[in-house]
C-alpha cells in the first residue's frame, strides 16, 4: 500500500514565506523594516531625488525651515536639508552597514565553530571572546579614531569587531541547541563534510538569532557612527554626515530650533527601527521554534461541521446509581474554522467505588481529554459542548472554578506522565507536600511533618527525610512518580486519574509503581482510572477497560473478555498487532492506515476507512454502541467472532 | 550463522565528562567492555534499560563518539575504530542510522528530496539521476514520489520514520543501526514499520544492530540479543535461549517486570513475584 498525502499541517512553506507572513502579525517591525529599506533607497537614489546639491549654498534663503522649494529648510548656509539628509544617509548607512558586516563575518563563524565542534576549538573561542569582551569599547574607539583620523570606515570594522563577541556567543548557543538535533546526527552519518553540514543544516537554523542579533546591533553602530559625526570624525564639512547635521544644527539651536528636527529625528527613528524590527524578529522566529515543527498533534484546519449525535443514545449500562463516577454522551470540541471540530464525542463510561478500569487507545484517540474532561481541567479553548460528567450525583460540567479547585485533590485527584514536571522545581518535595497536607488536613507543624514522612513511606520510599529534603530534580523517574503519588493521595482522594503513570518509566521501576497502585488502591478503597496505551498495564491492574478509538469508546469489557475476546475490530486490530504475541518469523497482522484526527472523522464509523470487514452500510450513521453480552458493548455493527482473524500480515 | 562476521566489537569502552555537579571533572562509563559481533543479515538486539549505554554503542560504530584504549570495531575486516574524517565520510554509504525520535530527525526547513538527494548530490551524482533514485528509495519504503517536494512538517511520526529509514537505505548500506525505531510510534503504526523493515532486511540481506528497551520487540524481531546493564554485556544468546532460559539473575528480573498482554498470566505472575519485590528504586 502507498501512502497518499495527507497534509497535517498547513505551515509546509519554506522558511522564508512564514517569516515575510509572520511580520503581518507585528504591524511595527514592518512599518520599521519598511521605514529602514526607504531610508537606504533614498541614500542609494540620492543623486536622482535630492532636489539640490548637498553642498551648494542659497544664502538668501538661511535657516528657513519647510518651505515650497525647500521642503525640509535649510541650513545657516542656506544649504538644503532634504538633500543633506539624502547625501548624508550615504555615510551614515554605510559605516553601520561596515559594522554590521564586520559583526557577521567575526561572529557568526567563531560562534558556529566553537558551538558546533566543541572541545578545544570552543576553548580558543571562549578565550578570545573573553579577552575582546574585556577591551573597554568606548576607550578603544576613540584611540582607533585619534590614530586613524577621518578614517571612518576603520572605525565601524573595528566597532565591529568589538561587537563580535556578543554575536559569537549567541550563535555559539544556538549552535549548540541545533547540534544535538539527530537530522545533523544522521547528515554525518551520511558521510557529509563538516562545512557542507555547517552551511546547509546549521546556519539555516540559527540565522533568526543571527538576524535579530544583527539588526540590534545595528541600532548600536549607528548611534556611535552618528555621535562620531557629531565629534566631529569622519565626514568632513562641505559634505554630509547625519552626525556633523546635528552638530551644525545644535549652534543654532536658540535662534533656528526648526534645523535640528530633519537629522535628529531620522537618527532617532532609525534606532528605534532597527531595535523594533530585531524584536518582531525574535518574537516571530521564536513561535516557529515552538511551533510548527513538534506540534505532533494538531486538529486539522478544516474541522467540519460535528456529525449529528446517533439517532439512538448509545446504550447505556443501566443507571447504575451506585456508580463513582458516571459519564454521559460526553462530548468536547475545540472552536474551528467552520464553527467546531469534536475532539472526544458521545463518551458514556462509569467507575464504582473501588473499582479500577483502564482507558485504553493509541495517541490522539482522546483518552487524556477524557480523563482532563473528569478532572474539569481542559485547556483553553477545549470545552465541553454535550453529556454529563456525574461524580457521585454531582454534575462536575456545571461546577465554578472554586468548586473544581475543591473537588480535586480532595475527591478526584490526578498522576500524569512527566511526575517531575508536575512537581515545583524549587522547592523542596518536603515543603510541596506538606503544604498540600496543609489543604486538606489541619494540625500543628509536626505532625503535618510526620504525616507527611508517613505518606513518603507509604509509596515505598526507603528514605523519606533524605526525600523530603530533596529538590524534584534530585529525583529519578521512579522516585518522582512515587513523590507525585503520595502528593495525589494526600487529600484521600476517591477516584484517582493516572494518565499513563508509567509509560516514562523502565519496565523493573513501571511493575513497582503498578504494584504500589494495586496496593494503595486496595488499602484505601479508592477508585483509579489508569489511561494506558500498553495493553501490558491494561492486564496487570485493571478490572474492566474501555478502548477509545478517534474520540469515542469503541469498546467496553470486563478485561478478560476484552483480551479472549475482542467484539470490536479495532480492539482486535490493536490487541493482534503486538510483538508480544506474534510469532517470530512472521510478519504482524498490522492495521493499515492511520488514526484519523479530530475535524476529519469519516461519517458513520469512525473505523470504517481502516477496517477490513466493513460494508457500506459502516460509512452511513454514526454507530452507537450495542451490548454484545453482558457488560459488554462493541461500536460495531458485524461485531467480531471469537477468534475470528481479519487482519493480514502484510500491512506495512 | 555464516562464518565471516561483518562487525566485530571488541572491549569497547566510552566515557563520559559526568554530568552530576557532586562529582564535576570525573569520568563515568557509559560503556564498559563490550564484545559483540553482527554476521551478515542477521539482526541483534540490543536491550536494556534507559542510562544501560545501549544507544552508546550504536553512536560508536557510527564513529559519532569516541571510544576508550583498548576498544576494537572491525566492519567488513576493516579496523574503523580510529578511521580518519574521511575515510569515516566513505563509510557513510555502509553504514547507516535511524533514530528513534521522528520529530527531530527530519531538518524541517528542507524537503524531503533534499534530505533524501544530498548524500548523493555531494558525491558527485547528477541531479537526474539522484531524483530517480530519491523516488525509488521512497517506494521502497511505500510512500509515493511526489513525496519529495514536501516538507517534514507536513508527516506523522510513522510517515516520518519512514522517510527517515528511507535516507538509511538511499546509498544500500549492509548495516543499518536501528537506535529504538519504533519506540516513539503508536502500536499500529510500530507494527507497519516492523513490516517494513522485516521485508527490507529479507530483500537487501540488510544486518541490523536494533537497540531498544522493548523486550518483546526485541523478541520479535531479532535473532540474538545481547542484555545490558550499566554500561556492560550481561548475557547474550539467541533470542529464544535467552529468553526461555535466562541464566543471569537480571535477566530474569528485567523478563519478569514486562507485563504480558494476558490477564490471567499477569494475575499468576503478580503472585509469584510480590513475595520478592518491595523497595525503592
Ligand atoms: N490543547 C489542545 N487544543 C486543541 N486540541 C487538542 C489539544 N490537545 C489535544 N488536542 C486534540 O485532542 C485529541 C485527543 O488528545 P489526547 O491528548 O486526549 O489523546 P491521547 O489519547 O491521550 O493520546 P496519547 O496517547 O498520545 O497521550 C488529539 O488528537 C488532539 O488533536
Ligand atoms: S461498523 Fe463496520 S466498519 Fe466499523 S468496525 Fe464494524 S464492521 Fe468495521
Ligand atoms: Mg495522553
Amino acid at each position: 500500500m502507498t501512502y497518499s498525502l495527507t497534509p497535517d499541517t498547513n505551515s509546509a512553506r519554506p522558511q522564508r514565506v512564514r517569516f515575510l507572513r509572520s511580520l503581518r502579525r507585528h504591524p511595527l517591525g514592518a512599518l520599521a523594516l519598511g521605514l529602514l529599506l526607504l531610508l537606504a533607497a533614498g541614500a542609494i537614489l540620492a543623486d536622482l531625488l535630492a532636489p539640490y546639491d548637498p553642498t551648494a549654498t542659497d544664502l538668501g534663503n538661511s535657516l528657513s525651515g519647510p518651505t515650497g522649494s525647500h521642503l525640509l529648510g535649510t541650513d545657516a548656509l542656506g544649504r538644503d536639508l532634504l538633500s543633506r539628509l539624502l547625501f548624508g544617509a550615504r555615510v551614515s548607512l554605510t559605516g553601520t552597514a561596515q559594522a554590521v558586516a564586520t559583526v557577521i563575518a567575526v561572529g557568526v563563524p567563531i560562534g558556529l565553530l566553537a558551538g558546533y565542534l566543541g572541545g578545544w576549538v570552543d576553548r580558543v573561542a571562549g578565550g578570545i571572546i573573553d579577552v575582546l569582551l574585556a577591551v573597554p569599547g568606548i576607550v578603544m574607539l576613540l584611540v582607533i579614531v585619534a590614530i586613524f583620523g577621518n578614517n571612518e570606515s576603520v572605525a565601524m570594522i573595528a566597532l565591529g569587531v568589538l561587537g563580535a563577541p556578543g554575536m559569537a556567543r549567541v550563535v555559539r548557543g544556538s549552535t549548540i541547541a541545533v547540534r544535538n538535533e539527530l537530522y545533523i546526527k544522521a547528515a554525518r552519518v551520511s558521510g557529509l563534510t563538516t562545512r557542507h553540514v555547517l552551511v546547509n543544516h546549521v546556519l539555516p537554523r540559527v540565522s533568526g538569532p543571527i538576524v535579530v542579533r544583527a539588526s540590534l546591533f545595528a541600532g548600536v553602530a549607528l548611534l556611535v557612527e552618528t555621535g562620531l559625526g557629531f565629534l566631529g570624525f569622519g565626514a568632513q564639512p562641505p559634505d554630509p554626515s547625519w552626525g556633523n547635521m546635528v552638530a551644525d544644527a545644535s549652534q543654532f539651536v536658540a535662534i533656528a530650533p526648526w534645523m535640528l528636527v530633519p537629522s535628529g529625528a531620522t537618527i532617532a527613528l532609525s534606532i528605534l527601527s532597527f531595535g523594533l524590527l530585531g524584536d518582531a524578529i525574535r518574537d516571530s522566529t521564536a513561535g516557529r521554534a515552538r511551533g510548527a515543527d513538534r506540534v505532533r498533534r494538531k486538529v486539522a484546519g478544516d474541522a467540519k461541521e460535528p456529525a449529528a449525535t446517533p439517532a439512538q443514545p448509545a446504550t447505556e449500562t443501566p443507571d447504575d446509581s451506585d456508580a463513582l463516577l458516571r459519564v454521559r454522551g460526553l462530548t468536547v470540541s475545540v472552536p474551528a474554522a467552520t464553527g467546531q471540530a469534536d475532539i472526544i464525542s458521545d463518551v458514556t463510561l462509569e467507575i464504582r467505588a473501588g473499582e479500577t478500569v483502564g482507558l485504553v487507545g493509541e495517541s490522539g484517540c482522546g483518552k487524556s481529554m477524557t480523563g482532563r474532561a473528569i478532572l474539569g481541567l481542559l485547556p483553553q479553548p477545549v470545552a465541553v459542548t454535550g453529556g454529563r460528567i456525574l461524580f457521585d450525583g454531582q454534575d462536575i460540567t456545571k461546577l465554578g472554578p472554586r468548586q473544581l479547585q475543591r473537588l480535586r485533590g480532595a475527591q478526584i485527584a490526578l498522576i500524569s506522565q512527566e511526575p517531575v514536571a508536575s512537581l515545583d522545581p524549587v522547592f523542596t518535595v518536603g515543603h510541596q507536600l506538606k503544604e498540600v497536607l496543609l489543604r486538606h488536613q489541619p494540625g500543628s507543624r509536626r505532625e503535618i511533618a510526620r504525616a507527611a514522612v508517613a505518606l513518603l513511606r507509604d509509596v515505598n520510599l526507603r528514605e523519606p527525610e533524605r526525600v523530603m529534603r530533596s529538590y524534584p530534580h534530585q529525583l529519578s523517574g521512579g522516585m518522582a512518580q512515587r513523590v507525585a503519588i503520595a502528593m495525589a493521595l494526600a487529600g484521600r482522594p476517591r477516584l484517582l486519574v493516572a494518565d499513563e503513570p508509567t509509560t516514562a518509566l523502565d519496565v523493573t521501576v513501571q511493575a513497582e509503581i503498578l504494584g504500589l497502585l494495586r496496593r494503595l488502591q486496595r488499602q484505601t478503597g479508592m477508585a483509579v482510572l489508569i489511561i494506558s496505551h500498553d495493553w501490558g498495564v491494561i492486564a496487570d491492574v485493571c478490572e474492566r477497560a474501555y478502548v477509545m478509538y478517534a474520540g469515542q469508546v469503541v469498546e467496553q469489557a470486563p478485561v478478560l473478555d476484552l483480551f479472549d475476546g475482542p467484539r470490536h475490530p479495532y480492539s482486535a486490530g490493536l490487541l493482534g498487532c503486538m510483538p508480544g504475541r506474534a510469532a517470530r518469523g512472521d510478519l504482524l497482522p498490522a492495521i493499515g492506515g492511520r488514526v484519523p484526527q479530530p475535524g476529519s472523522w469519516p461519517t458513520g464509523c469512525h473505523f470504517s476507512p481502516r477496517c477490513p470487514i466493513a460494508r457500506d452500510d459502516c460509512t452511513r450513521d454514526p454507530v452507537a454502541l450495542n451490548e454484545t453480552a453482558a457488560g459488554h458493548a462493541s461500536r460495531c455493527l458485524y461485531p467480531l467472532l471469537v477468534d475470528e482473524k481479519v487482519f493480514s500480515h502484510d500491512a506495512r | 550463522m555464516p562464518a565471516e562476521p561483518l562487525l566485530t566489537v571488541t572491549d569497547l569502552t566510552v566515557e563520559f565528562d559526568s554530568t552530576d555537579r557532586r562529582r564535576r571533572g570525573q569520568r563515568f562509563r557509559a560503556v564498559d567492555g563490550v564484545s559483540l559481533s553482527l554476521a551478515p543479515g542477521e539482526t541483534l538486539g540490543l536491550v536494556g534499560e534507559s542510562g544501560s549505554g545501549k544507544s552508546t554503542i550504536g553512536n560508536a560504530v557510527l564513529g559519532l563518539v569516541a571510544t576508550g584504549p583498548g576498544s576494537r570495531i572491525v566492519f567488513d575486516g576493516e579496523d574503523i575504530t580510529q578511521a580518519p574524517p574521511k575515510r569515516r565520510r566513505a563509510l557513510g554509504s555502509r553504514i547507516q542510522v535511524v533514530f528513534q525520535d521522528p520529530y527531530s530527525s527530519l531538518n524541517p526547513s528542507r524537503t524531503i528530496g533534499q534530505t533524501l538527494g544530498e548524500p548523493l548530490r555531494a558525491t558527485g551524482v547528477d541531479r537526474r539521476e539522484t531524483r530517480s533514485r530519491v523516488a525509488d528509495v521512497l517506494s521502497k519504503v511505500d510512500m509515493s514520489p511526489d513525496v519529495a517536494a514536501r516538507y517534514p512538517a507536513q508527516f506523522s511520526g510513522g510517515q516520518r520514520q519512514r522517510i527517515a529509514i528511507a535516507r538509511a537505505l538511499i546509498r544500500d548500506p549492509q548495516l543499518v543501526i536501528l537506535d529504538e525505531p519504533t519506540s516513539a510510534l503508536d502500536l499500529s503504526v510500530q507494527a507497519q514499520i516492523l513490516n517494513l523493515l522485516i521485508a527490507l532486511r529479507r530483500d537487501a540481506h540488510l544486518s541490523y544492530l536494533f537497540i531498544s528497551h522493548d523486550i518483546d520487540v526485541v523478541r520479535f524481531f531479532s535473532h540474538r540479543m545481547a542484555v545490558l546493564q550499566h554500561g556492560r554485556i550481561v548475557e547474550e544468546g539467541d533470542v529464544d535461549a535467552v529468553i526461555e532460559r535466562p541464566r543471569e539473575p537480571y535477566t530474569r528480573e528485567l523478563l519478569a517486570a514486562v507485563p504480558v498482554a494476558d490477564p490471567r498470566e499477569q494475575r499468576r505472575r503478580r503472585e509469584s513475584r510480590s513475595s520478592v519485590v518491595t523497595g525503592s528504586r
